[in-house]
């Protein structure tokens, strides 16, 4: 078996879980939420010809309602917070949040101040930390894949 | 019209196959960190890590030494300040996980 044929079989697969979960393809919303902006870089990335994360049926839209999933970055500002909230509450369920970077799972460098929370997890609820600083795409990719299975999992314990 | 095609054929495919086939970091990539059985539990690493991720704690004589790996900055401050060579960056990257707890690793001294 080549290589081609490989990839055919996993992104395959990758569709046919997203199928199955949501009947689509899974739409993804970035957040910033103070971050230093190599977060953001780094998701730039995921959509160039070389990590191209439409192939396996991904996309980055631009606005949470039209969106399955929260791509979080940074350690929640102080001014962001109110707007985190909007944000989460405006995305239709079932929903999933990925916090990426160590700013959005713990604060990071910048820790808990006065003026940020101190991750994500304060404000909302997170179902896939993404530790990197930044994280490469390629860690992105394995994040967002981890995220997929969790979804899978909620969507079942509604129905039970 | 002509060059762009020659262009588009001579660039080729540039995707990578990174879910299907592991992609591994270039050499010097600063990823998971791990400690080994050489720590002393001496606590030089705990003084230089700026986000303050690496901590220490002692439960009935057993000392351990804790790492999380949320809220890294795979900065390598604590492998140059270890003078055991204790602690040691590896290339690995792939560390998304759906709870915190198990992005924590730790050694603890032997009794």
């Amino acid at each position: 078996m080549t290589v081609e044929d490989e990839i055919e079989i996993m992104g395959q697969r990758l569709n046919d879980k997203i199928r199955n979960i949501f009947g689509r393809s899974l739409h993804i919303r970035e957040v910033d939420a103070g971050s230093c902006n190599a977060c953001e870089v780094e998701v730039n990335a995921l959509s160039n010809p070389i990590y191209d994360i439409e192939r396996f049926g991904l996309h980055i839209v631009a606005s949470p309602r039209h969106a399955d999933m929260l791509l979080v970055t940074g350690p929640v500002t102080r001014n962001m917070e109110l707007a985190l909230l909007k944000t989460y509450n405006a995305t239709p369920s079932p929903k999933l949040v990925a916090a990426m970077g160590s700013c959005a799972c713990n604060g990071g460098i910048f820790g808990d101040t006065y003026a940020s929370c101190g991750g994500v997890d304060k404000i909302i609820p997170v179902d896939v930390y993404i530790p990197g600083c930044p994280p490469r795409p390629q860690a992105v990719i394995f994040g967002l894949m981890v995220a997929l299975d969790k979804l899978e999992q909620k969507i079942r314990k509604k129905e039970v | 019209m002509l060059e762009i095609l020659r262009k588009t054929i001579k660039a080729g495919c540039q995707t990578t196959k990174y879910p299907a086939v592991p992609d591994i970091a270039p050499e010097g990539f600063r990823g998971k960190p791990e400690i080994s059985d050489k720590c002393t539990f001496c606590g030089d690493c705990i003084k230089v890590c700026p986000p303050g991720v690496i901590w220490f704690t002692e439960k009935s004589g057993e000392k351990t030494l804790s790492l999380s790996y949320c809220g890294c900055i795979f900065c390598g401050r604590c492998e140059e300040a270890c003078g055991y060579g204790a602690i040691k960056l590896t290339q690995e990257y792939e560390l998304a996980s759906k709870t915190k707890e198990d992005l924590i690793t730790s050694i603890r001294s032997k009794l």
